[in-house]
């Protein structure tokens, strides 16, 4: 019986020095995971949160302010419908290599791959010549079939050629961009490609290159002054 | 005797270091200080001229407070709050359409992410979990509106893939040297995607990918959790001293599809702008 008692007083003492080993381990808790506990006491906060700002306002006032807000909703929207394209316009996603062709409604006439810039810098003694498709909306400049591609002098450098004069005939390509091609500005081309088996991948100095029949759908779809949004 | 005075020392020392942290780390700036700082609404002097009587005006909260009070029903705040809450959104999608910036429409209410420019959507993806701090959910939903009024602009953005990675290469000497550097072109393989973005107005912003990411990306992404919740563990050890410590980050965690991922964070100018709407 006495040993019994004894074992129970031992064993009471072992259980009660779990408090300060509860409290010990409560206190580096919080320390360390501070945003869980304050995560739990904004909870707490929650139930003693004052009564919404509107609740007790008059019928009337909130009439007026619902109003005031309704007639701001009608002119915002106004506004943002202004800004929409009046043409069919072409999105390009330059990390997929992916095209989406929209009407002025925004649904989609037809999507598929194309091929983007490279992401490669040219390092060709003090020049620095980046390959990257510019990201943002442009506006289609001029559409041209069989268009000629007149080579600019990183053609030259990253074939290893010597440059040759602004005017040189060595300067006219009449294949590379395809049957058609459409500016968008700074020299930059949605235009078709001799290398249809790249498409899909980064691959262009800039430029947007497509398959054949795409071009020819995108081609005929956009009109100059239509919008190109790329990202 | 001896063990039982050491026990209550222990246990009274203890009790007091667990309310000083509570109360400095927890309690204090919780219920001490505001989470989500109220936005300040831009007014283009130009617009307003330009726009004259139709110009967009937000009820201001004195007028509201001002304002008589009555009995009016519940139900008629509620949808108050709902038009005011359209009318947010609206005013900063025209404010950010207006420019020329590709920028990020997160709509927790219908779980998705927009990717816009200029009023148009270019890329939408579905958010498939979204975990949102309770400083953000139990906020009062009025006073939320405040916090939502204006587009939040990025101050900080921390990722486990670049943003953009540029290959260098030296031009050849000649043509010999230029087709030995011809390579087939590949597809590029896709890191791991965790983005951890803050924004202006205390918010941060987390997006991870749902498809488990390989051994590297696992530890890139565990470095870069670390990195953060080392710098909550500093805060709060300061906090101890300083007595001062400010609330956590309200937090909103969105998990997407991995390429969806890739397309925002790339896609996303340097110091883009986002629209919440919750």
């Amino acid at each position: 019986m006495e040993i019994e008692e004894k074992h129970n007083r031992s064993f009471i003492r072992i259980i009660i020095w779990i408090i300060p080993i509860f409290l010990f381990s409560l206190s580096i808790l919080m320390v360390l995971y501070t945003p869980v506990f304050q995560d739990y006491a904004f909870k707490v906060k929650s139930w003693f949160a004052s009564a919404p700002l509107y609740e007790g306002k008059s019928p009337e006032t909130i009439q007026k302010l619902s109003l005031k807000s309704r007639r701001n909703i009608n002119s915002t929207e106004e506004k943002l419908e202004k800004l929409r394209p009046v043409k069919p316009y072409i999105v390009v996603n330059t990390t997929e290599n992916r095209f989406s062709l929209r009407n002025v409604n925004g649904d989609t006439i037809r999507t598929g791959v194309c091929s983007t810039g490279k992401n490669e810098l040219l390092i060709a003694g003090n020049k620095r010549i980046v390959f990257k498709t510019p990201k943002g909306i442009f506006t289609v400049r001029n559409k041209q079939q069989n268009r000629p591609w007149i080579k600019p002098d990183w053609a030259f450098i990253e074939d290893g050629l010597p440059i040759p004069s602004a005017r040189s005939a060595e300067r006219i390509d009449y294949s590379t961009l395809g049957d058609y091609a459409l500016e968008i500005g700074n020299g930059y081309m949605l235009h078709g490609t001799l290398y249809q088996r790249f498409l899909g991948l980064p691959v262009t100095h800039g430029c947007v290159r497509l398959g054949d029949k795409d071009l020819e759908v995108i081609y005929n779809t956009l009109s100059k002054g239509s919008k190109v949004y790329i990202y | 005797m001896k063990v039982k005075i050491a026990f209550w020392i222990t246990t009274l020392l203890l009790f007091a270091a667990v309310a000083y942290i509570s109360v400095t780390t927890v309690i204090q700036p919780v219920f001490t200080k505001n989470p989500l700082p109220k936005a300040i609404i831009r007014s283009n002097p130009e617009e307003r001229k330009k726009v004259g009587k139709d110009e967009i005006i937000v009820p201001d909260d004195d007028t509201i407070q001002s304002s008589e009070t009555g009995g009016n029903t519940k139900d008629a705040g509620n949808k108050l709050l709902e038009i005011r809450r359209k009318e947010i959104l609206l005013r900063s999608r025209l404010t950010l359409a207006t420019e020329d910036s590709t920028y990020l429409v997160l709509d927790l209410i219908n779980n998705k992410a927009i990717l816009e420019l200029k009023g148009i959507p270019l890329h939408e993806c579905r958010i498939l979990r979204a975990d949102i701090s309770n400083s953000i959910k139990l906020y009062p939903a009025d006073a939320l509106l405040n916090w939502l009024a204006e587009p939040f602009v990025l101050r900080n953005v921390e990722a486990t893939i670049p943003k953009i990675s540029f290959v260098e290469k030296i031009a050849p000497k000649d043509t010999l040297e230029a087709n030995k550097m011809v390579t087939e072109p590949k597809e590029a393989k896709l890191g791991d995607v965790f983005v951890v973005m803050d924004f202006d107005r205390n918010l941060r912003l987390v997006m991870s990918q749902s498809e488990q990411p390989d051994l590297d990306g696992l530890k890139l992404i565990s470095d870069l959790r670390r990195k953060y919740s080392k710098l909550e563990i500093s805060r709060s050890l300061k906090a101890l001293t300083k007595f001062n410590r400010e609330p956590v980050k309200p937090q909103i965690e969105i998990v997407i599809p991995k390429s969806d991922a890739t397309i925002l964070y790339k896609a996303l100018p340097l110091n883009p702008r986002m629209i919440l709407r919750m």
